[in-house]
């Protein structure tokens, strides 16, 4: 079951982390109107003690004040309808559906069988949403009773619809609502940061080097250059850019430089900078900052998945015709004789081969494995098979068994036992 | 789970409109009715300083209520963050630029619109087939659509559709020793045996000698107790027979998988969803495994990536082993066409390298295993 638990992490702290943020926004709304109204008070008071208040003043203020609190009282409840309450059934919800499965004690039980079809369905909702497969992945969420009018939420529709908003803008070459993103996440972000330094990401931030907002600055700083708006882009960077020197020092430098080069300019730094391709790779930089603020996986669940089931199938027999099986998924039975595997043997050829110690041998007729019990037996020929199969053949033949893969016919009596330990 | 569940319950108890103690709006709420208050009295023109004061320290008062609640909020939600981080403990893995290529991606996208169709999920598969650029053909398509259809008739107790394939495709149940249309025969038998009030069988019993009379040969005993079972009638009588399997509704409901398996198989597709057994396998330990062997190991993370066979062994259920591995003893090593196993003349099986380099003078061999020797030329090779 902790193999289960390890894909089950993004599932059960999407929510959380939802939560956060909206318990982050509840604590700024207090800040401020309770803040506000204390701050009248004072001050009501402050004036009071120099004796120059009025009756009609000091109503006046604490109408002021009534307002601010009936409005932080109803933003409150409506936060909490909207966003609170249903981010809390989903954690409910998603804990539940994980601990159905903690309590089961094995994985042949019909339950987990239910159990696995849903996570398939998840994994390929996860695919699909990632993929900017949107529709179908509604689809499967509600044929699937996987997201039923937001009321059961297994799957995240929501969060990657706010990603691919945010994309459409970058590929419009717009930076704006990634960067309103950014500010909307400034904390989070910032502990982000810290977090994945301390450990397991660090890899991730350190071929970064930069953060996604700076990035997003630099890219609007160098549209204004590609446009040769010479006095915005200076602006701009006085307003924007300068307050990074302290981390991005050299970046500016070239930055403020790039004024001096045309966009069609063959010098190679500038020419990089302006390169369009600079879009995709910012795209690609937001997702992996929202992913990982996110704690969703990096990877589609689904790749993980079907990468450790790969690596734990493939086996050179399965690419070499004549040992293919029907049954198995890493030969693709879908391909038939062609060499061209077209699905999964496809995808099996970007993972290693599995590794196995101990002999298999698993019977050509019945697909059974071989054992003690039912002993592998040889052909003159050298084709192995089992006892069972080929004791059920003999009987009805007469006492004749035929090798099914050479055509070769003998006498059960002639069949050799196979010592294989 | 049980402590996630049990901090979630106090952020629920915390947050709650109507919970019990005191909430924020209770607080806004009294704060509200003393402003009230205060803004009547200071109508009627009583506005002293010491009011004031009171009304500062008021709102003071009711702010930090405000405040304390929301740091139990918070307290509550760290708690719940450290038994999520106390629960998953390893994080997931990164392999970057997994199945990213072309080819790859099509590769990934043809599997799992062959999965919705195989699935029978028809309108999913057509919402995704319009999303992605792969082209499943129109008979491909077909195919499956016939399948659930077929299928959706055995769920209904009409055998029909399902006969009619099963006789277009008799040559290669047949080859493959396919009980499937005997088993079809039986359920239509055991239907009509069973569904006669009082018990009649000679409907029945005429549709078996139809029916059933061409497997005798293959199904001898099973065709017996058939025939033998209407002497145990009625139903509960048959129920605490020693043919109580054939009242069984698995009887008929086993149809659908079996004809599924058969069907597919006649397309050259496995019996079970690889998609589902590829994930399976995956999400059901084998990725915890690897990331254990990576640790143990040490990671560079290219060469774990690109290497040609994985370190470490995951172990498989009997069901997913489809192929044959010898690993030589001696060696350690898996076969390979050029390393072929090789069966001595005492029946044990060794590869052929261990077996030449056990080779001593007099070109025999002895077995690692017992004292028989073999000569060279004498070994057999196996094929598995």
């Amino acid at each position: 079951m902790e193999g289960v638990m390890l894909f089950e992490q993004p599932f059960a702290r999407v929510p959380y982390e939802n939560y956060r943020k909206i318990f982050r926004t509840s604590q700024k709304n207090v800040e401020r109107e309770l803040g506000g109204v204390q701050n009248t008070t004072n001050e009501l008071l402050s004036r009071a003690s120099k004796g120059n208040v009025s009756p009609e003043d000091a109503v006046k203020s604490i109408d002021n004040m009534i307002g601010k609190i009936e409005n932080l009282k109803r933003k409150l409840s409506d936060l909490h309808e909207t966003s609170g309450k249903p981010t809390q059934d989903v954690m409910r919800e998603r804990m539940h559906h994980l601990a159905t499965i903690e309590s089961l004690q094995s994985t042949t039980q019909p339950e987990f069988s239910r159990w696995a079809d849903s996570r398939l369905d998840r994994w390929l909702v996860d695919w699909c949403l990632r993929t900017g497969k949107e529709n179908a992945a509604k689809r499967i969420a509600t044929e699937k009773g996987i997201e039923v009018e937001n009321d059961v939420t297994l799957v995240d529709i929501e969060l990657f619809s706010d990603i691919r908003r945010i994309e459409d803008g970058l590929a419009r070459h717009s930076c704006t609502e990634a960067l309103a993103w950014c500010n909307e996440n400034k904390t989070a972000l910032r502990k982000i940061k810290a977090r994945s330094q301390s450990h397991l990401l660090r890899f991730f931030v350190l071929c970064r080097q930069s953060t996604l907002e700076f990035d997003l600055r630099m890219q609007e700083y160098i549209e204004l250059s590609r446009a040769r708006k010479t006095l915005e882009a200076i602006s701009y960077s006085k307003k924007y850019l300068i307050s990074w020197h302290d981390t991005h020092l050299s970046q500016i430098r070239q930055l403020s430089a790039l004024l001096a080069f045309p966009p069609n300019t063959a010098c190679g730094p500038y020419k990089r900078l302006y390169d369009l391709s600079r879009w995709h790779t910012l795209a690609k930089a937001f997702r992996l900052e929202i992913y990982n603020l996110n704690t969703l996986s990096t990877e589609p669940l689904l790749h993980l998945a079907l990468y450790a089931g790969l690596v734990a199938l493939k086996l050179p027999a399965c690419f070499d015709h004549s040992t293919k099986n029907v049954d198995c998924p890493v030969c693709d039975g879908e391909s038939g004789s062609s060499l061209q595997p077209l699905g999964l043997g496809k995808l099996a050829g970007e993972v290693p081969y599995s590794h196995h110690a101990n002999s298999t041998i698993v019977c050509r007729i019945s697909g059974k494995i071989m054992h003690e019990d039912n002993m592998p037996m040889a052909f003159p020929n050298g084709h192995v098979y089992s006892r069972e199969a080929l004791e059920e053949m003999a009987a009805k033949n007469g006492g004749t068994v035929t090798c099914p893969r050479t055509g070769d016919s003998c006498q059960f009596s002639e069949l050799r036992k196979v010592f294989i330990s | 789970m049980d402590s996630l569940l049990k901090e979630l319950t106090k952020l629920e108890k915390l947050t709650a409109v109507n919970g019990k103690g005191a909430s924020i709006a209770q607080s806004l709420d009294s704060l509200l009715q003393s402003l009230k208050e205060a803004r009547a009295a200071f109508l009627d023109g009583e506005c002293s300083e010491e009011d004031l004061k009171q009304l500062a320290q008021l709102v003071e008062a009711k702010k930090k209520e405000v405040d304390d609640r929301q740091k139990e909020v918070y307290s509550v939600l760290s708690r719940l963050g450290k038994a999520l981080d106390k629960k998953f403990t390893t994080a997931l893995p990164t392999y970057s630029d997994l199945f990213s290529s072309t080819a790859s991606v099509t590769a990934l996208e043809r599997t799992i619109a062959l999965h919705f169709l195989r699935t029978g999920q028809f309108e999913v598969a057509e919402t995704f087939l319009q999303e992605s650029e792969i082209n499943i053909s129109e008979d491909l398509r077909n195919q499956f659509v016939d399948l659930h259809q077929i299928l959706k008739f055995l769920r209904n107790s009409d055998i029909g559709p399902a006969l009619k394939w099963a006789k277009n495709h008799q040559e290669f149940l047949r080859a493959r020793s396919s009980p499937l249309e005997f088993y079809l025969h039986r359920s239509q038998y055991m239907r009509l045996l069973l569904s006669s009030h009082p018990p009649d069988p000679i409907g029945a019993v005429r549709y078996a000698k139809d029916n059933l009379g061409p497997f005798y040969k293959d199904h001898e005993a099973e065709f017996q107790r058939l025939m033998t079972c209407p002497a145990f009638l009625p139903l509960h009588k048959l129920q605490n027979s020693i043919y109580k399997d054939l009242a069984l509704p698995t009887l008929h409901f086993d149809l659908e998988p079996l004809f599924a398996k058969e069907y597919c198989a006649s397309l050259g597709m496995s019996r079970q969803v690889p998609l589902r057994v590829v994930g399976d396998i995956g999400g059901g330990g084998a990725l915890a495994r690897i990331e254990k062997g990576r640790k143990v190991i040490g990671d560079r993370k290219s060469e774990w990536n690109h290497m040609e066979e994985l370190p470490i062994e995951i172990p498989l259920s009997s069901d997913n082993r489809y192929h044959s591995i010898f690993a030589c003893l001696v060696s350690k090593e898996q076969s390979t066409e050029a390393n072929p196993p090789m069966m001595m003349t005492c029946g044990h099986v060794i590869s052929k390298d261990s077996f030449q380099k056990l080779n001593k003078s007099g070109g025999r061999s002895k077995c690692p295993y017992c004292p028989v020797e073999t000569m060279l030329n004498a070994a057999q090779r196996l094929y598995l």
